[in-house]
Order: structure tokens, then C-alpha cells, then sequence
């Protein structure tokens, strides 16, 4: 009771008469009114500005430190007009920009790393995401209600350099890792990606057709590859479909049914086998170079070898003999754009090589597969498999015809809407973590999904992950004076009997010529500026060392003299530097003093033998190529301009660029013409 | 001899410019104070004189003047919104955001708004219950209700346009469903649909119309209805309360009850 009457009276007292309910009603409306300035005033960013103060007031250069701050107190913003960007980072990010404070770890005050922008001109935002225009931490952070994109997490960054640079950057190997994978693993056989050019990526592993794979392989081993590619080939990029066991059975037999036969790609065995010299295999396989583009696994179960063919570890398991033979005489046969040269091996070389490759075997991968023959009932089932698999994306299938964009576009799915993704239970609503988890196990999304599961490590699908997220709406968007675009791919194709003999060496899957080609070997661009014609003849008919660092070198392809003198004369002829005249200096006859003087440079000066060897007693360098023949390999001219300037001569190399006056640059030429090999010099006696 | 308050009020009358200004002149008599109303262009819409009944807050609940009470709050944070508002596509969504992180109170003068947006439509539905329970509709107020019904649908256009003016997705979509339903009406309803956005899809075009009824025609209306509904009030017999019907309304009301 008593209370009651207390509390009664307190409210008499407050509202009792109009006059003072008026009063007091006025009063509570101008307190809350009050809280508006209070917050606007008492704001993170403020809370954030005032740390930083008393941060740098202890520092010795707190007085530098306080006047750039002053320079820039309140609010701060970077605004790009053409991307439509508004940053306010900087507000609360108050030393990103103080190179003395390298030594503060603590957030929002570090410094920012060394990058090769600027941040005015770039902004946050465009790298790491989140919301540019916020000054809170929650929202510009965060993933809100009202904005998708939180910050992009740290170890996904480099995507971001993807969004305006389209050619790899050094400074980016795990997007250009990526990028590769994408190309190369065959995403963009069925996924399309289209490049902010307008033209789309384009896969760069070469999957065999099937059109006639009953000629190469048996029924058993297809049955088993599709069970599981990885168990016949760990480096195997072809993915596991999980088929069932009755699946993969009839998806064998109808390929099986469906391939035809080509002339010639098979051919007879020899009947007078002796029982094969392993070691002459071996050292054949050796000296022929398999290993720089064939993996082998080896006891220990690494892989050792390239990665441009398949990797050979139980090829025996896989390729019928004959049809190995076949191939080894002549792989365009089979398959007219294979990567691999052909080789002209002699008769008794082909069953030696073929007898080889047979023995690699595993006993355990076939030994569980027994296939009854094959109904019409299961090859059309096998039909129907092959078609809803969409196996022809990749794999060309006799009957079947490519399907177009048979899987989801991922142009833009870096900026894919939250609202348009379906999370699995426990998983964090952002892209990044929805992409990874779906090369990871994109079936985890749906039993009934048809993406198969892909062999990855955990490098390989960040690096995908980064790939894939800088296919945003941005990079799309993007003005293209802001972009840095990548060099055209080459569709060089040289001309006449040489072209022909180019692709049937495959010389462009090692070297490149005009843009096109393989990094594996040097770019013959200006090969014929380079090199001596006899000199070139010769090494095309028995390619010798000219980097002793190296394991890998060209193969001996047994070109007859006139194949090798019709090369010759192509390269020779066509590859030459526009840039000066290969025949503008002598190659032999240089004055004895000019020729000391340039002995001179050589070992004092410019100490040349640290990385090259002319005298091979005394010289130790085996970084750059081996000297001791290089009069008559290499042309004076081409000499004198590598020397003025190796860059312009071969990009990238790594040869320094001494900014050698033309004086010493033409005594060195002279003395290195005199180095014509002692081989030579002894014929010549 | 000290001077209260009310002394210098007296002395601040008397000024020549306090008369130029206010005609009804000094003095509290009657007609001073009934005069003081009559001759003031804001106040004459208002009966010159109240019974202390109407006032109480049982009548009315206040409800009609707390909703004009909104309004005003939505007039006066309106306009300093419209300081900082581009209505153009790359601009509005920027501004809003702008409202938010950067202005000073801009985040307390966006909320007021929205806040009291949502309290006038809660105010002009509950003013309409209890004008409809009290039977405050009938003759000789009928006219007025029909205004008071005006002025709701005004409030929901109002509360409508201002929805597609922060440019989000909730904003874009309301309007596109919103939009579309109009296109459901029977003939002309496509016409309708296009007149509305300025074009088929909510673009540009539906940002700046929208704009334009939300600031300018929309609230120039409601003033002019708010005033004819003032003014009804007056000349219906001033705020309806139960069974205080002066004796002459009352009798008409019964004669036009025994008519039908």
C-alpha cells in the first residue's frame, strides 16, 4: 500500500497538472534529443582518431606523425569518379601511408605493405572489398543487410590484381596459378568464361578423342580410368564421376561399340622378339628426352618428369602393344594435333621403346575387372550416361555433338548476389567460402549434381578460388583504358614444307615463335639473326649441350639431311631480328689486339667466367650456356647487340645488361669468334 | 516595483509594431481573444471558441492533431533530406549512404523521418477507428470524412513514393510489385503502369517522378486538404463529442434520421 501511494504520488507530482506533464513531457523529448549530437560526436571513427593520437604522442617523431594527421583530421575519403568508388578507410586506417610506423602491428593503425600503387589512386575497396562508404567498423566490414560484399579475406587478394590485369604478374603466382588450372584441368570446357575482351578463356589440356579409343585401349581399362583416374595416374587431371559400378560398365561398353578403326594406327609386332633389353629401353627412353614432357612415378611415389603428356607409370596397363608401336612411328596418325613430335625411330628403336613402355605395368589396377560382353541394351544406356555426363564437352565422341554452355557461366561469379546461392548448414555466407567449397566437393551441394569430384590440393583450389573471384561485375565493367590487357594469343602457323615439318616436330611444344608456343626451350623469334647456318644444320641433326645446368635438352628426332637442310634454311631465312644485319660483322679475321684486349674484359671487367666457360680447365660458370664453340655457333653481330642490350635481343633473359660502350663490345665479340670449338680446330688441322 | 512576465508581454502589445502586425489589439476581453483567432491567416480555420470537454483526452485521443504533429516532423526533416538527396540513379543509393556515415545527424534525421512516416500512416488509421466508432462520421460531418479518407490515401501515396527513394533492393522491388499491380487494373491499367514509372521498368525516369510527388505534389495536396479539413471542423460545429452535440445539430440530425 505504502508504495503504491509513494509511486502515486511521484506521478501526481510529474503529471498531476497539465502545466507540468507539459513540463516534463518537453524535458524527456529534449534529452532524447540530445542523444543525436552525443552520438554524432561521440562516433567509432572519432574513437579511433583520438587512439591514434595518443598512439603517436609518445613517438619520437610524434610532431611529422601529428602534422600529417592534421593535415587530414575528420572524415577522410578517396573517391575514383570513373569506378564509381567512394573509400572512407582512411578515416579510422590513419597510418597506412607512415612508413616510420613499420613497427605498429596493431589494427586500424598499421602501416600499409609496399604495393606498386598508390592508395590515393586506387582506394581500398578495389583490392579488399567491403564497403568503401562506411565509417563504422561493423558496416564496412561486415557482410550487412545492406551490403553483400564484407572484406575479402587476406589469402584471396591477389584476385583482385585479376580484375584489370589480364596478363600474369609476378608479384600474383597464386591467381596466375589459378588462371592456369582453370585452362588447364579443363573447368572451361564447361563452364564459360568470358574475358572482359570479349573473346572467352580457353582450356589448355588436350583431352584425346575417343572416336577411336578401341584401337588404343580395352574395354577393362576404360572401365577402370572412369571408376577412378587417379589409381591409374596420380597427376591424372581427368575427375572422378563416382560413377556406380554398372555406369562406368555401360559407359564403357558403348565406347567401346562406338569407336572406329583408322588405317595405320596400329601396327603388326614384330614375331623374332628376343626377350627386351630393359636397359636399352631405358637409355633410349632416356636419351630420346620422354622424361622432359612424360612423368614417371618412381618407388618412392614421386613423380618425376613433365607434365605436357600423360604421365607413363602404368601405360603398359593402358595402350595395346600394337597400337603403342603405331604411335611411336608416328603419333599424327592417331591424332593429327598431339603434342608430340614425331620421332623417326628406326625399326629395331620402336619395338626396343615399345617393349618398354609395355613392362610399365601395375598388376592390381585391371586385376578386379571382368566384363561380361556388352548388350545393346547396356551401350545404349551407355549413350544416354555419356550424354547426361556431358562427357563430349571435353572429349571428342563419335555421334555426339558438344554441348554449349553445358555447365553454369562463371563470367561474373565473383560478384554472384548472396541471395542467389544456397549454403550448405554450418558454412559462412560469403563467396570465397561458397567457391572453395565447391571445387572441393561440389557434390556435397547435391547428391544429383553432375560436376565431378577433381583430385586438388589445398594450393590448387585456393588458387582456383582467387581465379574464380576476380570474374566480378567490376572487372566486367571496367573502363578498358584502366585495364591491362593481355598479349593476343598467336595463332602463328609457319608456312611451306618447313611448317609442315614444324608440326610434325611439334617444335611448338617446347619453343615459341612469334607469341606462339612453349616457355620449355628458347623463342627461336630471331633464331636466324642468331646462330650460323652449319652450325644449326649440325644441331638439328644431333642436338648437343649448350647449358651444362640443365637436365633437360632437345631430343635427336633422326632428321634425315634433308629435312634438317630444309629447317635450316627456313630459320635461317625468315627468323631474323629486324633490327640490324646479321651479315654486318665478320665472323672471323678480328686483329690479335682487339682480340686480347676483349680476353682482357672477358676475365677482369666484366668477369664473364662466373657464369660462362671458354676455357674449360679454368673457367667454372655453368649458369649460361657453354662458350667453347660459340664462334661458330652464334653470328659476330648478334653477339655485339646481345652484349649492348641481351633484353631487347630475348626478353626476360637473364643475362645482365652491363651498358657495355661499343669499344669493349666489339673486342669481346672478336674474342669470343675466336672460340670456334677445339673439335673444329682440330678437323681443320 | 518589479515587473512580472506578464507585465512585459503587456508593454510588447502595446508597440506600434507588435499592432502592425496583430489587428485584434490589447486587452483579454472576449472578443480581444476571439478576434485574435479570426484575424490570423494560420489560426482562423479553428473555432474561435472550444469547450473545455473537447479538449480532454478521452474526446479525441489527440489522434488527428498528433498526425498532423507528424506531419510536421516529416515537412521539417524532409527538407534538410532534400539538402543532401540527388534523385538520379548513380547518385541516390551514394546519398543515402552518405546520410548514414558522413552528415552530421544525417543518420538521426533519416530515422526521424522513416520513423515518423510509419507513426503518421499507424495515426491517420487509428484517427479514422475512432472517428468511424465514435460515429463522429455523421451529418452534418459526413463532407469531412469524405476529406479525412482523402487525406489517408495521400499519407499512402506519400509513404509509397518516399519507399523507392533511399534506391535499394527492398526500394526497387516494393515499387516494381507495387507498380505491377496497378498494371492489373482492368483497360487502363498498362496506362496507368506507364504513366506511374515514366516507362515499363522502374529506371531513372520512376526515381525522379517519384521524387517530384513525394517533395512537391503530394505534400502541396495534403496542405490544401489539411486545410479544408481544419476549416470543416469549424464550420461542422468544432470536435465531435458524445452526447455534446449542440441542441439545433442534434434536432437536424434527427430530422434527417426520421426523413429516411
Amino acid at each position: 500500500m505504502q508504495s503504491s501511494k509513494n509511486s502515486s504520488s511521484l506521478w501526481q507530482t510529474l503529471f498531476g497538472h497539465p502545466i507540468r506533464a507539459f513540463g516534463v513531457v518537453s524535458l524527456l523529448l529534449l534529452i532524447l534529443l540530445a542523444v543525436a549530437p552525443a552520438k554524432n560526436h561521440f562516433s567509432e571513427w572519432r574513437h579511433y582518431q583520438n587512439k591514434y593520437l595518443s598512439l603517436i604522442g609518445n613517438r619520437s617523431d610524434a610532431v611529422t606523425l601529428q602534422r600529417h594527421f592534421h593535415d587530414h583530421d575528420g572524415i577522410q575519403q578517396i573517391w575514383l569518379p570513373q569506378l564509381g568508388v567512394v573509400d572512407r578507410c582512411t578515416t579510422c586506417h590513419t597510418g597506412l601511408k607512415e612508413a616510420t610506423l613499420a613497427d605498429v602491428s596493431a589494427q586500424p593503425f598499421r602501416k600499409h605493405p609496399a604495393i606498386p600503387h598508390t592508395l590515393d589512386q586506387f582506394g581500398c575497396v578495389m583490392c579488399h572489398r567491403g564497403q568503401g562508404p562506411a565509417t563504422t567498423v561493423e558496416e564496412a566490414h561486415s557482410s550487412t543487410l545492406a551490403w553483400e560484399q564484407p572484406i575479402l579475406p587476406a589469402r584471396y587478394v591477389q584476385s583482385s590484381c585479376g580484375q584489370c590485369h589480364r596478363a600474369p604478374l609476378t608479384g600474383t603466382p597464386q591467381l596466375n596459378l589459378g588462371r592456369n588450372l582453370l585452362s588447364r584441368y579443363g573447368c572451361v570446357h564447361c563452364h564459360t568464361i568470358k574475358l572482359p575482351d570479349g573473346t572467352a578463356m580457353k582450356p589448355t589440356d588436350d583431352p584425346p578423342s575417343l572416336e577411336h579409343v578401341a584401337d588404343k585401349t580395352t574395354r577393362e581399362w576404360i572401365y577402370a580410368w572412369l571408376k577412378d583416374p587417379q589409381a591409374y595416374a596420380v597427376t591424372a587431371t581427368m575427375p572422378n564421376f563416382k560413377l556406380s559400378d554398372p555406369d562406368a560398365r555401360d559407359i564403357s561398353a558403348f565406347l567401346i561399340a562406338n569407336s572406329t578403326p583408322i588405317a595405320g594406327d596400329t601396327a603388326p609386332l614384330s614375331k623374332n622378339e628376343k626377350a627386351p633389353d630393359p636397359t636399352a629401353g631405358a637409355s633410349l627412353y632416356g636419351e630420346s628426352f620422354c622424361a622432359s614432357c612424360h612423368a614417371v612415378q618412381n618407388a618412392a611415389g614421386n613423380v618425376v618428369g613433365g607434365d605436357v603428356g600423360p604421365e607413363l607409370t602404368r601405360v603398359g596397363n593402358k595402350v595395346k602393344p600394337e597400337w603403342l608401336q603405331a604411335w611411336l612411328h608416328n603419333p599424327r596418325i592417331y591424332d593429327p594435333g598431339t603434342a608430340m613430335p614425331h620421332y623417326r625411330f628406326t625399326d629395331p628403336q620402336l619395338s626396343l621403346l615399345t617393349a618398354f613402355l609395355g613392362n610399365k605395368t601395375d598388376s592390381d589396377l585391371l586385376a578386379n575387372v571382368h566384363l561380361d560382353a556388352a548388350t545393346p541394351e547396356q551401350i545404349a544406356h551407355g549413350k544416354l550416361l555419356v550424354t547426361d555426363y556431358g562427357c563430349a564437352s571435353c572429349h571428342e565422341i563419335g555421334g555426339i555433338k558438344k554441348p554449349d554452355n553445358f555447365a553454369p557461366e562463371l563470367t561474373r561469379i565473383g560478384s554472384k548476389p548472396l541471395t542467389q546461392i544456397l549454403f550448405l548448414p554450418g558454412m559462412t555466407h560469403a563467396i570465397p567460402d561458397y567457391i572453395a567449397a565447391k571445387i572441393r566437393q561440389p557434390r556435397s551441394f547435391g547428391a544429383a549434381l553432375k560436376m565431378p569430384q577433381f583430385t586438388l590440393a589445398p594450393a590448387q583450389i585456393d588458387a582456383l578460388t582467387t581465379a574464380l573471384l576476380a570474374l566480378t561485375d567490376r572487372a566486367q565493367d571496367m573502363p578498358r583504358a584502366l585495364t591491362v590487357p593481355a598479349k593476343p594469343p598467336s595463332n602463328y602457323q609457319p608456312a611451306g614444307r618447313a611448317g609442315q615439318l614444324m608440326s610434325d616436330l611439334a617444335c611448338f611444344s617446347c619453343h615459341a615463335i612469334n607469341g606462339r608456343g612453349g616457355d620449355m626451350a628458347p623463342d627461336l623469334t630471331w633464331e636466324g639473326s642468331s646462330v650460323q647456318r652449319p652450325w644449326l644444320q649440325a644441331f638439328l641433326k644431333n642436338p648437343g649441350t649448350l647449358r651444362p645446368a640443365l637436365i633437360r635438352r632437345m631430343p635427336r628426332f633422326n632428321l634425315s639431311d634433308g629435312d634438317a637442310a630444309e629447317l635450316a634454311d627456313y630459320i635461317m631465312t625468315v627468323y631474323q631480328n629486324p633490327a640490324f644485319d646479321r651479315d654486318s660483322m665478320p665472323n672471323s679475321g678480328y686483329p690479335p689486339a682487339q682480340v686480347e684486349q676483349g680476353k682482357q674484359l672477358f676475365y677482369s671487367k666484366y668477369a664473364c667466367q662466373g657464369c660462362h666457360i671458354v676455357d674449360t680447365k679454368t673457367d667454372k660458370g655453368y649458369v649460361g650456356p657453354t662458350l667453347t664453340q660459340v664462334g661458330s655457333r652464334l653470328n659476330a653481330a648478334w653477339i655485339y647487340h646481345w652484349l649492348k642490350d641481351p633484353q631487347a635481343m630475348r626478353s626476360g633473359t637473364i643475362e645482365p645488361n652491363r651498358n657495355m660502350n661499343d669499344e669493349d663490345a666489339r673486342a669481346l665479340t672478336a674474342f669470343l669468334m675466336t672460340q670456334k670449338g677445339s673439335g673444329k680446330q682440330e678437323a681443320k688441322k | 516595483m518589479a515587473k512580472t512576465i506578464a507585465n512585459y508581454f503587456e508593454e510588447l502589445r502595446g508597440t506600434r509594431v507588435w499592432r502592425s502586425v496583430f489587428r485584434s489589439g490589447t486587452g483579454s476581453s472576449t472578443l480581444h481573444r476571439s478576434l485574435a483567432i479570426q484575424q490570423n491567416v494560420f489560426l482562423h480555420l479553428f473555432s474561435t471558441k472550444v469547450r473545455t470537454r473537447m479538449l480532454s483526452f478521452s474526446a479525441t485521443w489527440y489522434l488527428g492533431t498528433l498526425t498532423f504533429g507528424t506531419f510536421l516532423i516529416l515537412v521539417a526533416t524532409g527538407i534538410p533530406l532534400m539538402f543532401y538527396y540527388h534523385p538520379s540513379v548513380p547518385q541516390a543509393y551514394a546519398d543515402t549512404k552518405d546520410l548514414q556515415f558522413v552528415v552530421s545527424s544525417g543518420l538521426f534525421l533519416r530515422n526521424l523521418h522513416r520513423w515518423s512516416a510509419h507513426a503518421m500512416v499507424f495515426l491517420v488509421f487509428a484517427h479514422l477507428f475512432k472517428v468511424f466508432y465514435r460515429g463522429a462520421y455523421r451529418p452534418p460531418r459526413e463532407f469531412n470524412w469524405v476529406i479525412g479518407v482523402v487525406l489517408l490515401l495521400i499519407t499512402l501515396f506519400l509513404s509509397y513514393t518516399g519507399y523507392l527513394l533511399p534506391w535499394d533492393q527492398l526500394a526497387f522491388w516494393a515499387i516494381t510489385v507495387g507498380s505491377n499491380i496497378a498494371s492489373a487494373a482492368p483497360v487502363i491499367g498498362n496506362k496507368v503502369h506507364f504513366l506511374m514509372l515514366g516507362g515499363n521498368v522502374v529506371n531513372a525516369n520512376a526515381l525522379l517522378r517519384f521524387y517530384v510527388l513525394h517533395c512537391m505534389i503530394l505534400p502541396l495536396i495534403a496542405i490544401l486538404f489539411i486545410a479544408v479539413h481544419f476549416w470543416r471542423i469549424r464550420k461542422d460545429g468544432g470536435l465531435y463529442v458524445h452526447q455534446s452535440e449542440p441542441k439545433t445539430v442534434a434536432a437536424s440530425a434527427a430530422a434527417a434520421k426520421g426523413a429516411q
